[in-house]
């Protein structure tokens, strides 16, 4: 299988050959800088054409299809009317906390997206406690959002905020725990090891039951954090008009659109790295050939194939519920996601004390 | 000498009583608070169902007043209430808001368009002009001159003026009443809002996430239908009724027509009352299809949504055949229809029949079992069978409360008399309820339309009219049961060819005052699902 | 007890959820119910009976209207307006009131057809075209009747009913 480190390692080496290793590394910062933002919107991207596509074959329509063949400029086409419209800020909002809150969306959901394994050594950043380090940044998101809707001076995007606060620090608490239960499971938090451990079997595989109750709490603890639905409460359309970004526009409004769905992905692409192996081949062991088969497709290909079977599971879900109120959000979390939760944490302790898992 | 006329002579003896249509009492104004109350205490009568209340502007003898008809719960029977005051400067009658509250909003109504000022009533607001509104349109004195347009924005009212009669010396004083304090938390729900589907618009005050009260404001899409009315022949005023309810289109003509047919004494021919029953029932499911629909989408389910549109886009294509409209009918006419049911009516009427329980119950396997769309539905918005009486909350969310208000039962019209069904009751008064009764009633149309489809006599489908049509004098009223409940028309003529008065009963203002009742103490979310589950359609209400 | 309760309640939920998302999953993968307009132009069937436009058939050159005034006295909200003009026959040297303009404000129109309705010579109908979309608003202000260059004669305007 090919190691996109070689890659990496050769543009470095020949990079500090011809310059002085901290021109070297300013240079690789801003090349890895650049290539991850033009990764992040082109996947945003395919996202919002995704989602437009899967949500109208859902619901018996074609969805897109004006703009291009089959409709796969219109993601395009949104974009450049979002870059073209007029930014337009409220009388009497907050305007420096109005102005910042879409930039701690985004820049919270990009280093969130700096973590993840694309491929085999195709990591931007890779160290003893990745898993730490995604949990806490993806966080500061809840940040954005409760100052946008506080800055916004709108009593919708006010209760918007407020409902995302309560939501988001709660299932943070599950996304913890689920994690944890994998990370006891890997016995390392570091997502290139978490990844190496799972080539004999995926975690969801070798840790039978508790790894599937995890990867079921992940899923809607995940589906929580990206405020998407059935707990789209912040911005629920029929209740708050759009919650908390009721009063942006133009590129601002973009970002959260974009941080959306990149949380989406990034939710997805955990999800496949922890609990499907990530750009781990499907291994079966004592199946030589059909490991040596499946060898052959790249990496990064069966990392996006993992996480987008993910995201559209994740769409699935949005298109079949209808939206949670606000007390029985909090009540799935409090008294359902986390008891199983811890229970389950102490049910993989034990087997990975005992060895009972594969 | 019935027993409706001997007790209001025993308080009221001065009371005109005038064999019409249903008996008529005019009583004096300073009676008829005491009437109104032994009518709907009295066991005996219990007139416990306001069912139209309609300010009137009679001329400068008679003076301005208003008419009441009520109904019983109990009894089945109906009575007409008059009460004039000559005063038309500063015209006041006594309310029977208290009595029945759904005369809460029709009374400012009547002030808004007559002048009209209730003495015990808290609120002497308009109620679908804008406040600075001068005049009152309905007055026949009314000079359309003296209201240029006006652009200019107007901010909701934090308070109102109640008329307090002092119980000892008699005098009407004006009190200031606050409805919002300005600490209040108040959220302007519309009238701009994806829930309030069509322009109304609710302040509401909240307490968190708690509703503390709501402050319905109507009249964004007032139209002055009832003014226009009064300018316009008897033909002309069909092309308005499909325009109130727009998803009961067929019914409120239907309506309209019963109406003008049984002032003039025009008796349509069955094949007319058949076709008229299958179209109103098929615009029944076509209307509960596209409310499902909607109520879908403030749950945020968008996916059943697009179910129910899918379906309900089939029927649209049925009707249109017939009636070459989907959404807007014109198909009922004066003595008849428009046109004769088209060659492939009846075969895709029962293709469609036969197809639509099935596709019901994907809506069932995706929301109505679901366990989170069960628990905002079960146990919310309680209304029991009283408070929908007293409110006149009529159609299938009175019946979700066990009130028993079928129209089609209660006084057949067209040829449901023909047809064996059962009205689709419930006891349990929530927002649950609320939403399963009409899949019970879509069903029961379907079990209408094929008794009828296949019985379908021959006849005339229009009876000869005159080309100018006049209604003889008199008072005339006629109710049909849309998918919304009790529609009224009550028309007042003098003779001409245009009507005097002519007042569409509203089956949406109901729901809409008694949505402040209901929702307090519930959350954001569950005003959503309350305000989806008792289905008003806005521009019936401000018509 | 509370303990299986609390089970029971967990796994019926989540069995409400599995239906849900099997009902949607075969919806997924059903035929779609959009229909591609204008590509479906050919195959697109209208009702015949559907109320798109307001015309005035046209056989050999001529139209049944007579100019009568009773459709525009129909329409509800003055949709319609009959201009008619008076033409002196040559023989018999009497003056004849002759249709001169008819025209329909398309953008007023609220299909009632009741105008339909009241003619008693059948000389205007509704026809199913329904693409009338237009620029400019006085576009849709138009004339049913054949235009006639000539204009010798003096058209009678007649006063607007009230």
């Amino acid at each position: 299988m090919f190691d996109f480190s070689i890659v990496t390692s050769w543009i470095d080496s020949m990079l500090r050959g011809v310059m002085p290793a901290w021109a070297a590394l300013t240079i690789e910062y801003v090349l890895i800088g650049v290539v991850i933002l033009l990764v992040y919107a082109l996947i945003a991207l395919s996202l919002i054409y995704m989602e437009r596509k899967v949500c109208g074959a859902f619901q018996c329509r074609l969805g897109p299809n004006r703009v291009g063949p089959m409709g796969i400029f219109q993601a395009v086409a949104d974009m450049i009317k979002m870059l073209i419209k007029e930014l337009i800020y409220i009388r009497n909002s907050d305007k420096f906390l109005f102005k910042l809150a879409p930039f701690i969306m985004i820049t919270a959901s990009v280093m969130a997206f700096g973590c993840l394994p694309f491929g085999r050594g195709l990591h931007v950043l890779d160290f003893n406690i990745g898993i730490f380090l995604l949990l806490s940044v993806s966080a500061v998101s809840i940040v954005g959002v409760l100052l946008a809707g506080w800055a916004s001076n709108n009593k919708f995007s006010m209760i918007g905020a407020m409902r995302s606060g309560a939501q988001m620090i709660s299932y943070e608490l599950s996304l913890g725990i689920s994690m944890l239960t994998m990370v006891m499971l890997a016995g390392t938090m570091s997502f290139s090891g978490i990844v190496e451990a799972q080539a004999d079997g995926w975690f969801l595989f070798k840790g039978h039951i508790p790894a599937l109750i995890a990867f079921i709490v992940y899923l809607i603890a995940g589906n929580a954090e990206t405020n998407r639905g059935p707990f789209d409460l912040p911005e629920a359309e029929s209740e708050l008009t759009a919650g908390f970004h009721t009063e942006y526009s133009g590129l601002q409004f973009g970002f959260f659109y974009l941080a959306e769905y990149l949380n989406l992905f990034i939710v997805a692409g955990v999800a496949a790295t922890v609990f499907l192996g990530g750009w781990m081949p499907l291994h079966i062991p004592g199946w030589e050939g059909f490991n040596a088969v499946m060898d052959y497709i790249p990496s990064v290909v069966w990392f996006f194939g993992k996480t987008y079977l993910m995201i559209f599971v994740l769409m699935w879900f949005k298109w079949t519920f209808p939206r949670l109120r606000v007390d029985q959000i909090l009540t799935l979390e409090w008294k359902y996601l986390l008891p199983i939760g811890l229970f389950n944490l102490m049910l993989m302790a034990i087997i990975v004390i005992f060895g009972l898992h594969f | 000498m019935s027993i409706i006329q001997e007790k209001i002579n025993a308080i009221a003896p001065d009371a005109v009583y005038v064999e019409a249509q249903y008996p008529t009492f005019t009583i004096p104004q300073d009676k008829m608070r005491q009437v109104a109350r032994t009518l709907h205490d009295d066991a005996d009568l219990s007139f416990d169902y306001l069912v139209c209340l309609t300010g009137v502007d009679e001329g400068p003898e008679k003076g301005l007043g208003v008419v009441y008809h009520l109904s019983s719960s109990t009894h089945n029977h109906w009575v007409v209430l008059k009460t004039f005051t000559t005063d038309r400067e500063n015209p006041m009658l006594y309310t029977v808001s208290d009595i029945w509250k759904a005369a809460e909003l029709n009374e400012r109504e009547v002030y808004d368009y007559l002048g009209i000022r209730f003495i015990g009533h808290g609120d002497n607001r308009r109620l679908f002009l804008r406040q600075d509104f001068k005049g009152h349109p309905l007055r026949k004195d009314y000079d359309p001159s003296s209201n240029p347009l006006s652009l200019q924005c107007e901010d909701g009212q934090d308070t109102t003026v109640a008329l307090v009669e002092d119980p000892v010396t008699g005098e009407v004083k004006e009190e200031q009443r606050v409805i919002f304090s300005p600490d209040e938390y108040v959220v302007n729900i519309g009238p701009q809002h994806p829930a309030t589907h069509g322009v109304l618009h609710l302040r509401t005050s909240l307490d968190g996430e708690i509703i503390k009260k709501i402050d319905p404001i109507c009249g964004y899409v007032h139209r002055g239908i009832e003014k226009l009315a009064e300018s316009k022949t008897y033909p002309q005023q069909l092309s308005f009724t499909d325009r109130l309810d727009y998803l009961s289109a067929h019914m409120n003509r239907h309506a309209l027509c019963n109406c003008i047919e049984k002032a003039l004494g025009l008796e349509v021919s069955d094949r007319v009352k058949y076709i008229r029953t299958i179209m109103d029932e098929l615009q029944r499911i076509d209307s509960h299809l596209l409310w499902v629909s909607s109520f879908y989408m403030d749950f945020g389910a968008l996916t059943v949504f697009f179910y129910a549109f899918r379906d309900r886009e089939l029927l649209l294509d049925i009707l249109e055949g017939t009636t070459g409209g989907r959404l807007i009918q014109n198909y009922n006419t004066i003595g008849g229809v428009q046109a004769d049911l088209a060659s492939d009516f009846i075969p895709k009427v029962k293709e469609y029949i036969k197809y639509l329980p099935k596709a019901m119950e994907e809506y069932h396997a995706v929301f109505t079992g679901n366990v989170v769309a069960e628990a905002r539905m079960k146990g919310i918005g309680l209304i029991t069978r009283e408070q929908a009486i007293n409110f006149s909350l009529s159609g299938p969310s009175g019946r979700a409360s066990g009130w028993a208000n079928d129209v089609r039962k209660n006084d057949p019209y067209g040829a449901y008399d023909k047809v064996e069904f059962k009205q689709a009751l419930r006891t349990g008064g929530d927002v649950y309820d609320r939403y399963m009764i009409r899949f019970d009633e879509i069903l029961e149309s379907i079990h209408i339309i094929e008794q009828l489809i296949d019985n379908i006599p021959e006849g005339d489908i229009q009876v000869k009219t005159k080309p100018i049509i006049r209604l003889p004098e008199g008072d005339y009223y006629s109710h049909v049961e849309t998918a919304r409940g009790d529609f009224g028309v009550y028309i007042e003529s003098r003779g001409d060819k245009m009507p005097y008065r002519l007042k569409y009963r509203s089956t949406c203002l109901p729901p809409v005052s008694i949505l402040d009742t209901v929702c307090r103490g519930h959350k954001i979310a569950d005003l959503i699902a309350i305000g989806a589950s008792l289905d008003y359609i806005v521009p019936e209400i401000d018509r | 007890m509370g303990v299986i309760n609390y089970f029971k309640t967990l796994f019926g939920a989540i069995a409400t959820l599995l239906t849900g998302l099997k009902t949607t999953i075969t919806v997924f993968f059903r035929k779609k119910t959009t229909q591609c307009y204008p590509e479906n132009r050919a195959t697109l069937k209208i009702a015949e009976r559907f109320r798109g436009t307001l015309t005035m058939p046209v056989v050999d050159g001529k139209t049944k209207c007579i100019g009568c005034g009773i459709c525009q006295n129909a329409c509800p909200n003055g949709t319609i307006t009959v201009i008619t003009r008076s033409v002196v026959n040559p023989e018999t040297g009497k003056a004849k009131k002759e249709l001169d303009r008819y025209i329909y404000d398309h953008g007023s129109c609220t299909y009632c057809q009741l105008c339909v309705n009241a003619c008693p010579y059948d000389a205007i109908k509704f026809t199913p075209e329904f693409e009338c979309a237009v620029f400019d608003r006085s576009k849709l202000v138009m004339q049913l009747n054949p235009v006639v260059e000539t204009e010798e004669v003096k058209p009678n305007v007649e006063p607007e009913n009230k």
